[in-house]
């Protein structure tokens, strides 16, 4: 499992760069809430030679947002959306900035640790 | 010509479930479906957060109430991983067979409902349900439950196979074969059916692989990728096993890509009894479970009836720290939009037929 | 002399009143029953003796049910278009002779039966257009792409057999059956007509109207319980009617071996409607796009082939 730790500012290059490289197959977008910060993370896949590669980006409970990889994956439409709904991670650079399951309610985010299960 | 906005569902009699679309119609060709999700939404990912790690199967299986099976092993399996437990060859064999069998359960629920969705009144509906009652008869057989197995332990089944299990299930196989053979020839002979199948809906190969489809509905578009095959678990390795690819990308090659999965299926499973060492594949009680290591990382890809199934699980002691879920359906489904704009409004439910969608496990 | 004409119609309306319900009836439990034969399970078995009741027990359920308005809906229109159909559909059987009974015995009757029934569609359209619902309106739309696509080449079916027999009244071209079927005279022209009633019924192949898997119930979707038992009814009724005019048209009619008698007519009725009731079982709906091809192209040039072969053979 090779694990790539990298900058959001380099977060479009990197996954571009990848693409080229033959990873062309997005497996999933997901978030990981640890307390200290969130972890977004990209799973690739290249098809031909069935490697993967994670690629994680690290954010600062304050400051949550990644840029959109809609334009190099279409199939990251609803996995940001779904970000964007379990964790409140913006994602900036979408056109369309519906939600995908249902709005809970404001500030609400139910995959984030904060959250306590049981409440409302 | 002014658009016309149509809402389907999420009471429909083919939505399979609670799906509500909202079709945009210039006059009878699609320009936009805009699929609303999150009617079944359970958030089973936040209750795995809380529960202890063999509690989470009964409702993770719900997930995919047609393929139970798949949705219990990609979990199992998960967790053994984190733990670093490995089953025993015949354990592995055994959760094979009932994997393939669950597979035919659920093509087989697929092709009726897909035939419904064409127009057909249930009639291989009804022929195609006890077919796959037949096979369900045999997973209860073997698990002692008709439809929530819960049947997988760690490292092993929670039983052994029943003593008559392998003549009962080859009888089963023998008759299927005949059956889906059937099924071919009559489905296929008729141009009706190959008139609204045949370059209805089609996805590309390259869009295929932008938009992130899996399991037959990837292979049907010419790509060659089975997790079964490429990223071999269990004893797939040494199954003579051949994942089936087509090449169109149409609802036709969805539909031959799941006959043929079932009868590649059906020699699956011959072949893994023929194999099938002896031993004992009995897994450990729930209560005698070890604390996982914390903080470790593990992800799992199955191949599901549906795609690839993919659990990604970042463990704690007692509890999994998160569980994500890639659940086949959703991003099938995600890709409806493209593959469904540009065709008649009719060929729409076929489209979406043929992508087998379960609802439950779109919203999880 | 007018009394007793007045008490004859009066005593066939009566009889064919009844024969069409008890037809009609009889139909909804034959087809339940015999496609659930062929799907493998038992169709209705618990109220009455084998199921009999069961329809007349679905028919006072949906009486009961509330009878919900839509709310957009042009409530006139979608009532009498409602009405319309069915007083039409009970006209048609009304018109319909049973050997020596019948009430208009004009050489004209066959047009008179086709033109109500080539109407049928335009009034379906208009209870989908009132209903303002959208599924409706495609139902209703659909409606008009079949009347357009099937009209001409059964009234070209028509004219062969006018051709061939001098008359279009159904007591003479049935005579006219006595020594052989027109089935087997105009083959072709039977094909045509088979396919362009069942599109005329609602049937699969061609049940786009009432498309289930795509359009719910298509033009009945917002129709509240009271209505749609009527339109189901009536859909029955239309059944009786399509399997009826086939036998009379192409099967000889009441003629066949021991004596002429209605009996036969009744019962190459019933083997009609099972052979209809065998393609609802085995047939997938027609892609919506191919209709107007296979109704312009196919199944025109067909009856125009069978209009020359008949005026060869004549």
């Amino acid at each position: 499992m090779v694990r790539l730790i990298i900058d959001r500012k380099d977060l479009i290059d990197t996954i571009s760069s990848f693409k080229k490289k033959g990873f062309s197959y997005l497996v999933k977008i997901l978030g990981i809430d640890y307390i200290d910060y969130i972890s977004v993370l990209y799973i690739l896949r290249n098809l031909d030679s069935d490697e993967e590669i994670e690629i994680e980006v690290h954010l600062n409970q304050n400051d949550l947002w990644v840029p959109t990889i809609i334009n190099i994956f279409k199939g990251a439409d609803w996995y940001e959306r779904e970000l964007y709904e379990m964790f409140g991670i913006e994602i900036k650079g979408r056109k369309v900035r519906k939600l995908l399951l249902e709005k809970f309610s404001e500030n609400i985010y139910p995959l984030r640790k904060s959250f306590k299960w049981g409440t409302k | 010509m002014s658009l016309v906005k149509i809402n389907i569902g999420p009471v429909h009699p083919s939505t399979h479930g609670l799906l509500r679309l909202v079709v945009t119609l210039d006059g009878d060709t699609i320009v936009n479906v805009e699929p609303h999700v999150g009617f079944l939404h359970r958030g089973v990912e936040k209750l795995a957060e809380n529960r202890m790690y063999m509690q989470i199967p009964p409702f993770i299986e719900k997930c995919d109430y047609v393929a139970k099976m798949a949705m219990d092993e990609a979990y199992v399996a998960t967790v053994e991983a984190a733990m670093g437990i490995e089953p025993n060859e015949r354990a592995q064999y055994e959760r094979v067979i009932l994997l393939e069998l669950q597979r035919i359960a659920s093509h087989l629920l697929w092709l009726g409902a897909m035939l419904n969705d064409l127009g057909h009144f249930f009639s291989v509906f009804m022929w195609t349900f006890a077919d796959r009652d037949k096979v369900l008869k045999l997973l209860e057989e073997a698990t002692g439950q008709r439809m929530f197995y819960v049947n997988m332990r760690l490292g092993g089944l929670r039983q052994e196979f029943p003593k008559d299990f392998e003549y009962h299930a080859l009888d089963v196989l023998t008759y299927l074969e005949k059956r889906i053979n059937e099924y071919e020839s009559f489905i296929e002979n008729s141009s009706l059916f190959k008139e609204r199948m045949y370059k209805v809906g089609v996805l590309s190969r390259d869009d295929a692989i932008n938009l992130g489809v899996s399991g037959p509905v990837l292979r049907a578009s010419g790509v060659n990728f089975d997790v079964r095959k490429d990223k071999p678990y269990y004893v797939y390795k040494k199954l003579n096993f051949k994942p089936i690819v087509l090449y169109n990308g149409d609802n036709f090659s969805r539909y031959k890509v799941r006959i043929l999965e079932i009868k590649e299926s059906i020699r699956l499973i011959r072949e893994a009894f023929k194999q099938m060492p002896d031993g004992n594949a009995t897994g450990m009680p729930i209560k005698l479970i070890n604390p996982a290591p914390k903080n470790k990382v593990v992800r799992v890809s199955r191949e599901g009836p549906r795609g690839e199934i993919m659990f990604y699980l970042v463990a704690d002691e007692q509890r999994p720290y998160r569980l994500a879920m890639r659940t086949p359906a959703f991003i099938n489904l995600a890709a409806l939009n493209h593959i469904a704009r540009g065709n008649k409004f009719a060929n729409l439910f076929p489209i979406i037929g043929s992508l087998d969608l379960v609802m439950a496990d779109v919203d999880k | 002399m007018l009394i007793n004409e007045l008490i004859e119609i009066i005593e066939y309306f009566i009889v064919m009143l009844i024969t069409a319900f008890a037809f009609a009836y009889f139909f909804g439990w034959l087809e339940r029953k015999f496609v659930g034969k062929f799907q493998r399970r038992h169709g209705p078995t618990y109220l009455g003796k084998f199921g009999l009741l069961q329809n007349l027990a679905d028919f006072f359920k949906l009486l009961t049910k509330e009878q919900v308005w839509p709310k957009k809906a042009d409530k006139l229109l979608f009532l009498v278009s409602v009405f319309l159909i069915a007083g039409f559909t009970l006209y048609l059987v009304m018109l319909l002779p049973i050997y020596n009974f019948y009430i208009i015995n004009s050489s004209i009757i066959l047009l008179l039966i086709f033109i109500i029934l080539s109407f049928l569609p335009i009034l379906i359209a208009l209870n989908g257009y009132s209903s303002s619902n959208k599924f409706a309106m495609i139902s209703a739309q659909r409606s008009i792409l079949l009347l357009i696509s099937f009209e001409i080449p059964l009234f070209l079916v028509l004219i062969a057999i006018g051709y061939y027999v001098h008359s279009y009244s159904i007591v003479s071209i049935v005579n006219a059956q006595s020594n052989l079927w027109f089935l087997f005279i105009m083959p072709i022209g039977f094909f045509v007509f088979l396919m362009a009633l069942l599109a005329e019924m609602e049937r699969t192949p061609f049940d786009l109207r009432e498309a289930d898997s795509e359009l719910i119930a298509g033009w009945l979707t917002d129709t509240g319980a009271p209505y749609y038992m009527l339109a189901l009814f009536v859909d029955y009724i239309r059944s009786f009617f399509g399997a009826a005019i086939i036998s009379l048209l192409f099967l000889g009619g009441w003629y066949g071996p021991f004596g002429n008698s209605f009996i036969w007519l009744f019962i190459k009725t019933i083997f009609v409607a099972l052979f209809i009731m065998f393609i609802r079982a085995i047939a997938i709906r027609m892609r919506i796009d191919r209709i107007l091809y296979f109704g312009w192209i196919v199944l025109l040039a067909l009856s125009i082939i069978n209009l020359y072969l008949v005026y060869l053979g004549y």
